[in-house]
């Protein structure tokens, strides 16, 4: 399944984008980007972001996305890279109304797509599948594919989310190990929502090893792990992953699992580093943080109407099932007191 | 751009995109052909890496004249040599320092090489290299790219567009008398190939000739067949030794309604097409790969010259090839535009501003310090 593809090994692969980065910071330093490859760096920030899940490379192609469309007003490209940044930060509306500017200077079918991304991540499926079929029927290729997989996947269509899994494997090229990683990751995501842990665990670890310092595989094969009852091994991933990464996302899940084994002090440890992180990033990046924050609130963060507020935050700006879950998990926890 | 970012698979991964292809006489030491294939344009430091998941082959084929004038062709003989590289992950050393290690497979065995080691290896009388290098070549991708865009020769701005930027080089230098034995004849065609590697393997890119794919193939407006297809993928997934039948038609097209177009710039016409609307450079085109002559001494300028005495049906006077500080732009315009009947066609880019040089393994250092790519013109998004 995973494997039959041989790509570039991730420690190359993440030692060249490592590269990348720094030859364009330094250019940038030297005031010699242009804004196509300010651009450039936003992407390849925003890459390592992903894959290392650094929010401090986000942060940085945030802040470079606003700074180029503010200083560059008639470049569409600019627009495009703002958008996108917006829409990580959950800013969905002025990201759509970025993605109308870049239409309006010429990048209509980039702007698609990111349309259909914002579509998706507000819960307005249909229109989001009207347009990635469209962008399909143009250029059917691993990435518009995948899209639609995802899509799918995101409605739970788990059947028509599986074809078009394939077909955009079937069509990949290159040996780049990003783009495979990401799309078994989402796979892997897919089968855990479901409660295959059999899959889930099947493809996180297909996307584990093709690109080691994936943090997200690794952080969810660890959850599908804990649940399968290899707690050491998933305590194991998570205390290094918590150690390395910005997001507390790692600390919190560790927390989790460690309070349910009974080890409260390192626990306490953990949830401690948690709670300060979330509160850093709510203070910069409310919008972004309120679902993750609330999921931490609701369960070791011990606050429930804490999380009910952060919910509510989160489900006026995504009319998505998992944030109406959210909503009605944090509701019925605080009808039934705090949670532990 | 010789072949930098020719069609939208080597732009979305650069790491399989062959930039340049250059093979020449050793100027420093007679008897011995030196390759030199570059990938990954406009991205690399001297921290940079290859992939691991690549085989980065040169293969080589001997050709003879087959038939001069109009139909000027070659015939490509089936003995093959290749020269592949294939690298590791890489091992971190004493200090913190990386090193990737590769091989170079050759017809007479395998070479080790360090990446990024200065003199690079040496064994069994092959010179091999690998690492990052300044980018050599040169062009006004303002003027270039300027012709498709306007459709008229415009201005040059004589700023060259690839100045200060790096590649990764794989240089190869042998005996030219070992490749096919004493029996062999003088010349030898040169393809440079990315091909994955593992059970699954696909040519991600190829090279032969410098500028098919930019110059002429990314052109569609003059195509009378599709001019909403980038023909240039599907073109360097082929094996430049023996097209498949299936996209010939498509290729020729491309390179029928494009080439007259460059021989219309001039306002004459020096290539009539024939009764089926056939350019007299297509066949000899689509035959792509650099030619060179091994029993010819080292020459400055000899990009072409081969093919170009094919045409004219007289004997080639130089080793052909392409040595890495030759003005193939100029060339290449000159040969579309007028044929040489008419001023040499420039872009005012003469040279680099740091030439080549004369000894192994020929490129010069990396730029540390390399600019942004400048705007380009005329290149589909």
């Amino acid at each position: 399944m995973g494997t039959e593809f041989r790509t570039t090994h991730g420690t190359i692969a993440l030692i060249n984008l490592d590269d990348q980065i720094e030859s364009l910071e330094l250019q940038a330093a030297q005031g010699r980007l242009t804004s196509r490859w300010w651009a450039e760096l936003v992407d390849r920030l925003t890459l390592r972001g992903q894959v290392r899940s650094r929010i401090a490379d986000y942060e940085r192609a945030a802040g470079i996305a606003e700074a180029i469309a503010c200083d560059a007003s008639a470049d569409g490209m600019a627009f495009l890279t703002r958008a996108r940044m917006r829409a990580w930060l959950h800013r969905f509306e002025e990201a759509l109304t970025d993605l109308d500017a870049a239409e309006r200077l010429g990048l209509a079918g980039d702007a698609e797509s990111e349309r259909a991304a914002i579509f998706q991540a507000v819960g307005r499926y249909d229109e989001a599948m009207a347009l990635r079929r469209a962008v399909v029927a143009r250029r059917a290729d691993f990435e518009t594919l995948w899209a639609v997989a995802a899509l799918h996947a995101e409605r739970g269509e788990i059947d028509a989310a599986e074809h078009w899994f394939g077909e955009s494997r079937r069509r990949f090229r290159g040996v780049s190990p990003f783009g495979l990683a990401h799309l078994d990751f989402q796979r892997g995501h897919m089968w855990q929502e479901q409660g295959d842990l059999g899959r889930a665990r099947e493809w996180l670890m297909a996307a584990w090893v093709r690109l080691p310092a994936y943090a997200r595989a690794e952080g969810h094969l660890a959850e599908v792990e804990a649940t399968l009852g290899e707690r050491e091994a998933a305590i194991g991933r998570l205390a290094r992953l918590a150690s390395t990464s910005d997001d507390p996302d790692y600390a919190t899940q560790l927390a989790r699992i460690l309070y349910q084994d009974g080890r409260l002090e390192e626990a306490t440890v953990w949830r401690a580093r948690a709670e300060v992180r979330y509160d850093e990033l709510m203070a910069r990046h409310p919008a972004a943080f309120a679902d993750h924050s609330a999921e931490f609130w609701l369960t070791v963060g011990g606050d429930p109407h804490r999380a009910l507020a952060l919910a509510r935050q989160n489900a006026a700006v995504r009319q998505t099932p998992r944030a109406a879950a959210l909503l009605s998990r944090a509701a019925l926890a605080c009808a039934s007191g705090p949670a532990a | 751009m010789a072949d930098h970012g020719a069609g939208p698979r080597s732009i979305a991964n650069p790491e399989i995109d062959i930039s340049d292809l250059c093979a020449f006489p050793s100027p420093e030491r007679a008897g011995n052909l030196v390759m030199i294939m570059n990938v990954c344009p406009f991205r690399p430091s001297s921290a940079t890496l290859f992939s691991d998941a690549i085989d980065y082959r040169i293969r080589l084929r001997p050709v003879r004249v087959a038939s001069t004038g109009r139909q000027a062709s070659f015939a490509v003989g089936e003995t093959e040599r290749t020269f592949s590289f294939t690298f590791d992950v890489p091992r971190t050393q004493g200090g913190g320092r990386r090193a990737q290690s590769g091989v170079c497979h050759t017809p007479s065995g395998e070479v080790g090489v360090t990446v990024g080691t200065e003199d690079g290896a040496h064994s069994n009388g092959l010179r091999v290299f690998a690492g990052c290098r300044l980018d050599t070549f040169f062009v006004d991708q303002l003027f270039s790219g300027g012709i498709r865009m306007n459709r008229r020769l415009p201005k040059p701005t004589a700023i060259n567009s690839t100045a200060g930027q790096n590649v990764m080089s794989l240089v190869v230098e042998t005996d030219s008398k070992a490749l096919f034995g004493t029996g062999a004849g003088p010349l030898v065609g040169i393809i440079a190939e990315t091909t994955t590697r593992g059970s699954y393997r696909a040519r991600q890119d190829r090279v032969g000739r410098p500028e098919i794919k930019n110059f002429i193939m990314m052109d569609k407006a003059s195509d009378a067949v599709n001019r909403d297809l980038d023909v240039r993928d599907l073109y360097s997934e082929e094996d430049g030794f023996k097209l498949r039948p299936d996209y010939l038609g498509a290729y020729r097209a491309r390179l029928n309604g494009s080439m007259a177009f460059y021989d219309g710039l001039d306002g004459k016409t020096d290539w009539p097409l024939d009764e089926q609307g056939d350019h007299p450079l297509t066949e000899l085109l689509l035959a792509d790969f650099l030619v060179v002559d091994v029993s010819k001494p080292f020459a400055e300028v000899s990009y072409f010259e081969i093919e170009s005495a094919l045409l004219r049906g007289v004997p080639h006077q130089t080793c052909g090839g392409r040595w890495l500080n030759d003005d193939i732009v100029d060339t290449v315009f000159t040969l579309l535009i007028n044929n040489g009947n008419g001023p040499r066609i420039s872009d005012g880019v003469d040279h680099t501003t740091a030439p080549a040089s004369r000894t192994f393994p020929y490129l010069q250092p990396p730029n540390p310090n390399p600019p942004p790519l400048p705007t380009l013109v005329g290149i589909p998004r």
